[in-house]
């Protein structure tokens, strides 16, 4: 035996030592055992009685997790069973992650929600366990037989209670799977829990009142058209006033080429509304010839974070919108969930859009092949191209009051593969940008805590836990490089990451991509320029400062 | 004889010598408050480290030397699911600590152990008030939030 294997002992009193699931007050009881606590900050809202009813969905009542009990329909147990039979025969993805798990644990470790809780019900692989033990215990022939063996278990009231506490700790970020090496998509599996959950009314207001708004108005806030063009209008006046230009965006306007299609809370949220002032400049800086839809008026989908039939109907919006206005292709605006959506589910959804075409430049001339499929293209990838080829004027000094570091937004991160894009454009419309540690960015990069719907604020308390290991990674950054803005593509990061820095490391802002590239952009016929879109000073800008380029 | 006196003399030359045992200790006792104990590669794990060295480095000197390491630690603790006597509770663990090291060692200077003692009492009354500060911060960001979020709406009422 190896001279530097741990000694009897020593595993003894480690064992005796650490406190584990395993034993303890625990001994005589299975992991599954250890009961779940609802209390004020672990649980959101559940959705309203309108809002269920609104939607069709099932079970509309007065509850909340913190009752005894939660007036579960009578035949509950026959839904969930049947629901997930009929999803293991729809979705053959469902039964190869519930079958290929072999527990390595790779995955344990990895899970933001893991990392700030301690809680080993986090670890990815047990709360997929939280499943399959379900799963085992009705399913398989074989672990039918061995019952007992198999780690698997009866659905009983608590089992839904457990659920409900633990895929609502999952914000789909798919970090586990990055590391797993049969590639199981644990995001997935959130996804379908949830789905089961909805068939019998466990659920979020903060969920299912944007669904519901989505369903009606086409926006998660349920803003009508008319004040959708107001919101907007005004932020076009706010440029004119501190910029001197007049960006004049049009609305469903039909026969344009591009059709523009962005998260509602870059239209009404802060700081998301000087992310959109940064695009509606951009498209006035090259000309592009671009509609705003009212109807298509959300960019983000939480039917995504409900059911599957939800998310193919909201999402169906953008295709229909598209036809109806006779554009060529659409582009999207900085997104984190809307781009998982757009990339790896709408062509199969909602799709084949043929009556669009493989979207082209028409500025540079370069073919977005990469888009052929969705035929709709990811403003970082637009705007990276066009600074490739030099067609921006850009002045990175008018960034030099931010000190910047970039959050990779899971879904466009790990969902679709996106990552030096948005770095090309923050290294030339910026002089300063530090990379956070090597194993929180790119693919590995930490969720901010607040995904997949989990943004109430009532939730507050969880979104802290969860969003510890990236504001830890940016604290980094911030002491050693003196970082003061965090820049993301993501519109749940631009409305979660404030609160996040607010507590872990205040002085830290969160900026949008294309906001800095609007501080940046040299329009023409522009007035002199002392402030940024927010209306903070530049640096080397004051009154009686260079501003020639 | 003032608290800052007593834990001056002998106190340097006794950290030196068990500084790393008492700071495992701690740290042990730290992770343990969570539901599976934190490993000591996890984030949490290397904030608890440096803030609880820099903590114990403090106590012979003048009383706000940690200020910001007792954030540091108040900050995770005030958002975890456990009630704010268990999460405090880390506070008093170095009394048993330095008592057991004293008790393995001969050195045994009351005097020393009382100024510690006390000093260790005021400092989980700071942490108290830091842990509060970090509880009010949390309400703070729900309105903050709900503003912000609604920030188009309120420019117009408010126009």
């Amino acid at each position: 035996m190896s001279k530097y294997a741990p000694k009897l002992s020593e595993l003894k009193k480690e064992f005796d030592e650490k406190p584990s699931v395993l034993k303890g007050d625990y001994s005589a009881q299975e992991w599954w055992d250890r009961p779940v606590e609802f209390r004020d900050g672990n649980w959101c809202f559940p959705g309203k009685q309108e809002v269920l009813a609104d939607l069709g969905f099932a079970n509309p009542r007065k509850w909340a997790a913190t009752d005894e009990d939660w007036q579960l329909p009578a035949d509950w147990q026959k839904t969930i069973s049947d629901g997930l039979q009929s999803r293991l025969k729809k979705y053959r993805s469902l039964k190869l992650f519930l079958d290929a798990c072999v527990r390595c644990g790779a995955c344990a470790d990895k899970c933001h929600f893991f990392l700030g809780t301690g809680d080993p019900k986090n670890m990815p692989v047990l709360r997929a366990e939280l499943l399959r033990s379900v799963y085992r215990n009705d399913f398989p022939l074989v672990e039918k037989i061995l019952k007992g063996f198999s780690g698997s278990r009866k659905l009983t009231k608590a089992v839904i209670k457990e659920w409900h506490m633990y895929f609502n700790q999952c914000t789909e970020c798919r970090r586990c799977s990055v590391f797993c090496p049969f590639g199981i998509d644990t995001a997935e599996i959130t996804m379908l829990v949830r789905e089961l959950l909805n068939l019998i009314g466990v659920n979020n207001n903060w969920i299912l009142a944007p669904v519901s708004n989505c369903n009606r108005t086409g926006n998660h806030l349920g803003i009508e058209p008319h004040t959708f063009v107001q919101n907007i209008m005004s932020l076009a006046e706010d440029i004119e006033d501190h910029t001197g230009v007049n960006v004049d965006p049009t609305f469903n306007r039909k026969g344009a080429e591009v059709l523009f299609i962005t998260p509602s809370g870059d239209v009404f949220g802060d700081p998301g509304v000087y992310t959109m002032m940064g695009y509606l400049l951009l498209f006035k800086h090259i000309g592009l010839d671009y509609t705003i839809s009212t109807y298509a008026s959300e960019g983000g989908n939480f039917g995504m974070f409900t059911s599957n039939d939800m998310m193919k109907k909201l999402n169906a919006k953008m295709y229909h919108e598209a036809k109806r206005l006779g554009v060529k292709w659409i582009l999207g605006g900085e997104c984190g969930h809307m781009w998982r959506v757009v990339h790896q589910y709408m062509n199969t959804m909602n799709g084949p859009a043929d009556f669009l075409e493989v979207p082209v430049s028409p500025i540079t001339g370069t073919r977005f092949s990469n888009a052929a499929a969705t035929k709709m293209v990811h403003i970082a990838e637009f705007t990276a191209d066009l600074i490739h080829h030099k067609k921006l004027k850009l002045d990175p000094k008018r960034n030099d009051h931010l000190r910047t570091t970039f959050h990779d937004s899971c879904n466009v991160a790990r969902g679709m593969g996106m990552f030096e894009e948005p770095r090309s454009i923050l290294r030339n419309v910026c002089n300063s940008f530090h990379e956070m540690p090597e194993d929180t960015i790119r693919e590995k990069t930490f969720c901010c805590g607040s995904g997949s719907g989990l943004n109430a604020e009532e939730y507050m308390d969880i979104r802290m836990r969860g969003g510890f290991p990236r504001a830890n990674a940016v604290k980094q950054v911030k002491d050693r490089h003196k970082v003061n803005s965090l820049v993301t593509i993501c519109a749940i990061d631009r409305a979660s990451l404030p609160p996040l820095m607010n507590y872990w490391n205040p002085g830290v802002s969160v900026y949008g991509l294309h906001e800095l590239v609007g501080n940046a952009l040299v329009m023409q016929g522009e007035k002199k320029r002392t402030t940024d879109l927010r209306e903070n000073p530049m640096a080397g800008f004051e009154d009686g400062g260079d501003d020639d380029e | 004889m003032g608290t800052q006196y007593v834990m001056k003399r002998g106190w340097t030359e006794f950290l030196e010598a068990n500084k790393k045992a008492m700071l495992e200790q701690w740290l042990d006792c730290a992770l343990a408050l969570f539901p599976e104990k934190m490993g000591y590669s996890t984030p949490i794990a290397m904030v608890f480290s440096g803030a609880l060295e820099k903590i114990l480095s403090s106590l012979g000197k003048s009383e706000n030397d940690c200020k910001e390491a007792l954030d540091d630690v108040t900050r995770i603790l005030a958002v975890q699911n456990f009630p704010p006597s268990k999460a405090l509770s880390i506070f008093l663990e170095p009394k048993l600590i330095l008592r057991d090291i004293m008790m393995k060692t001969t050195v045994a200077d009351t005097l020393m152990q009382e100024a510690f003692n006390s000093r260790l009492d005021a400092l989980t009354l700071e942490a108290f008030d830091s842990y509060m500060r970090h509880r009010e911060k949390i309400y703070q960001l729900k309105v903050e939030e709900g503003s912000r979020r609604m920030y188009m709406a309120l420019r117009r009422a408010e126009a």
